[in-house]
């Protein structure tokens, strides 16, 4: 009895120092917690990283009243290395604390290092990682070093890389020019013979300098802004080209990953002269093979109301509504046409008909994967059929008149 | 041990939780690409016709349990041998996957924790477990049972929700041919996980209403086998193909996908509970097998003071089975999977089914 109580005990005691889970703890003072990881390429060749580190006091405060400090919510720390692995430990000859990646959701690649080689080459050590996330966004840094992109201080968002992400997330929603990628979702673009990758650029305006101290969020007009950028098209994992406007448009639209935006139609003569907001679309690829060679169709069907006119119309008349939506669904194809074109040109199939191609016709797509990039993409033809629907004026009917004496 | 009662409900959950163990988080019959989920149902076609194998064996010996209807119908000698190999085999099968769980958390959550340790933790609360005996392991398999289908619930919701899913991932359906995904079904997925199954006939001898343990046992058998090809869909679905095929643990992959209005992510944790809870089970199952094989054997009155000696060995073996993790999935998906895993789980059970048909041939049917 008494040999099973001091067992007890010792088992008791014994079972507290595995229990504690404090094999290798890490404390919250002595991990610095990255936010933003951007990535160039130096003189040398090797890579130069550039970590955006949370500053935590810093962070709280303004708004919400005492215990921040004046000083800037984030750090910057750069290592470089001849691998991602080797310049993010590097770093620790510089900093007091343990680099942390679990709260990195944005990777900033250099426009230079996209163009040079393969970027998949940088996102094998993220995926690997236990602490990285495979839902960080990735960008360009577009016309400027990745690094200058991780240390702009931004203003209404005490956090850059948070300012970043948002941008893109809110500017795909209602505008649909730019794209928020994934770490994942590019990989999977990566790995398919029948989808080329395709990434929005960040750029920064201003002086850089300036935009690294507290200054920078003191003004209303910051002198250093980050905006978001032009859609960049990959090929082979490699960046081959920017695209603008209309035509980074036409590709989202074709992504059907557009939610919204305000399309201008040309009315008797008078350019923009309506303007239609699209509230929802969808957009469906599939391929077929028409004697031996590959034919798309793209069906898109857009929801939409009147949000400005410049000219008098007399919207109570659906004829003349049906007659816009026409206007509409031409200017949308002009825009998907101008997309499939500069992609044909640049020979990457960033519209995934490959893999459309994939799913209907296996056999054929086998003999033709290999070289589907440049010899079967850009001789694809395609039918795009638009269907545009204007459900409503707004709260008026007819625009106000300009009584002219 | 011997007294124990196992109710039909803590059967058809001790089924589902044993088959779920560890084939929910390898990449299952992922050499089938996109057609996994197709691999998965034949190999639960051919995983319920052994354990119908498994039933008919068992109704013909209603009151013994396998070592001893061996010895009836092989022997006393060949048959203690076959028994004693299948000894070695449970507790091999109980090694492998508590190295699972083991390689699991090593990888994914305690970097630079030693394996033994972590293997340690879980090995001495299965010994625990299984020293008190089966019906202590089904009570416990009845309350998790409800927990981790609540899991796997709210995470099919929230991916569902997310939006993850893209149906074309499993596209186009057979693209060359039926051949790839039989060729999966027998060299992975009609053993692993459907042919252990075996198992179980240590123990239907226990089991309060025997009349039912075919429908039961088959019942749950096949749910499992919808569930694992569920999720196998929805890996592939949301991860691709070849994601899937590239990821340690896919299910943890897709998990951490899910983002629900910007608060409900990382959710990891449900991956975590879920396999352990599932592992747990599988080793406790494969380990009491092993016990009570011995006790019959060897004819050890009181089983439960073998628990803690073999589960050490079973600990120690499962740290050195293998140098590495390539190296521990190498050895269970082609060696295992080829010349053991046919024998144990198809050969044997099937040349004891026909012996056990023509000894039994002059006496009446078993029903």
């Amino acid at each position: 009895m008494k040999s099973k109580r001091i067992l007890f005990i010792l088992v008791f005691f014994v079972s507290t120092l595995f229990l504690s889970g404090c094999w290798s703890k890490k404390e919250l003072t002595d991990l610095a917690i990255v936010a933003a990881l951007g990535i160039d390429k130096n003189e040398q060749g090797r890579y130069v990283g550039t970590m955006q580190i949370i500053n935590p006091g810093n962070v709280t405060g303004g708004m919400q009243g005492g215990g921040g400090s004046q000083g800037p919510p984030i750090s910057i720390v750069t290592g470089s290395g001849d691998s991602i692995v080797e310049l993010s430990r590097s770093t620790s000859r510089k900093l007091s604390r343990r680099l942390y990646y679990a709260h990195t959701n944005l990777i900033v690649i250099s426009e230079e290092l996209a163009k040079e080689e393969s970027i998949s080459a940088i996102l094998d050590p993220l995926e690997r990682d236990a602490q990285f996330r495979s839902t960080a966004i990735i960008v360009i840094a577009q016309g400027t070093k990745a690094s200058n992109i991780v240390k702009v201080l931004t203003a209404i968002d005490k956090i850059p890389s948070n300012k970043v992400i948002k941008t893109l997330k809110i500017t795909e929603k209602i505008w649909g020019e730019n794209i928020a990628v994934s770490m994942q979702d590019a990989i999977k673009i990566i790995v398919s013979p029948g989808k080329e990758l395709a990434v929005s650029g960040f750029r920064v305006n201003g002086d850089v300098d300036k935009g690294k101290t507290m200054e920078n969020t003191h003004q209303t007009e910051p002198a250093s802004l980050l905006f978001a950028g032009s859609l960049g098209l990959f090929k082979n994992g490699k960046l081959t080209q920017w695209v603008n406007g209309e035509t980074a448009r036409g590709s989202i639209f074709l992504l059907d990953k557009l939610s919204a935006t305000t399309i201008g139609v040309d009315w008797e003569g008078k350019d923009e002269a309506i303007s239609y907001e699209l509230i929802r679309q969808k957009t469906k690829v599939s391929a077929k093979l028409d004697k031996g060679k590959p034919r798309v169709s793209i069906e898109v069907q857009a929801e939409g109301n009147i949000g400005e006119t410049r000219v008098p119309l007399d919207f109570n008349n659906p004829h003349l509504l049906l007659k816009l939506e026409k206007e509409i669904e031409k200017e949308i194809k002009k825009e998907i046409t101008m997309a499939i074109k500069i992609a044909q040109k640049n020979k990457s199939d960033i519209f995934g008909f490959g893999e459309a191609l994939h799913r209907t016709n296996p056999k054929e797509w086998r003999k033709m994967a290999p070289k589907w990039n440049d010899v079967y993409f850009p001789e694809v033809k395609t039918d795009i059929v638009v269907d545009a629907f204007i459900r409503r004026t707004g709260l008026r009917n007819n625009p106000h008149k300009v009584n002219e004496k | 041990m011997e007294k124990s009662k196992i109710s039909l409900y803590q059967l058809f959950v001790l089924i589902l939780l044993f088959e779920l163990g560890s084939a929910i988080l390898v990449p299952l019959a992922s050499d089938a690409k996109q057609d996994a989920w197709l691999a998965i149902l034949f190999g639960l076609a051919g995983g319920l016709f052994l354990f119908w194998v498994h039933y008919r064996l068992f109704l013909y010996y209603p009151e013994l349990v396998p070592p001893l209807y061996m010895q009836k119908l092989l022997g006393k000698i060949a048959g203690t041998i076959v028994a004693f190999c299948y000894i070695i085999f449970f507790m091999y099968s109980a090694a492998r996957v508590l190295r699972d769980f083991g390689e699991m958390l090593l990888t994914f959550a305690y970097l630079e924790t030693p394996l033994f340790i972590v293997n340690a933790l879980l090995m001495l609360v299965i010994i625990y477990a299984v020293s008190k005996g089966i019906e202590v392991v089904a009570r416990t398999g009845e309350l998790f049972f409800v927990f981790i289908y609540f899991l796997a619930i709210v995470g099919f919701i929230l991916i569902l929700f997310s939006g993850l899913i893209d149906i074309n991932n499993l596209k186009p359906v057979l693209e060359n041919g039926i051949f790839p995904v039989v060729r999966v079904v027998f060299t992975q997925t009609l053993y692993f996980p459907f042919g252990e199954a075996i198992v179980f006939t240590m123990i239907f001898p226990y089991i309060k209403k025997r009349n039912k343990v075919k429908k039961v046992g088959l019942f749950a058998m096949m749910l499992s086998g919808i569930n694992l090809a569920i999720t196998m869909a929805i890996n592939i679905g949301v991860l691709g193909v070849d994601l899937t095929d590239r990821s340690q643990f896919p299910l943890l992959s897709t998990i951490q996908g899910i983002q629900v209005a910007e608060f409900l992510e990382r959710l990891d944790v449900f991956f975590m509970i879920s396999t352990v809870i599932c592992i747990f089970f599988k080793v406790s199952i494969y380990f009491y097998a092993a016990v009570a094989s011995t006790a019959v054997i060897f004819k050890i009155k009181e089983p439960s003071k073998l628990t803690y000696p073999m589960g050490m060995v079973i600990l120690f073996m499962s740290v050195t089975i293998a140098s590495s993790y390539a190296e521990h999935l190498k050895e269970g998906l082609v060696f295992i999977t080829r010349y053991i895993h046919p024998l144990f789980l198809i050969l044997i059970p099937i040349l004891l089914l026909g012996i056990a048909f023509l000894k039994n041939r002059k006496k009446e049917s078993p029903q």
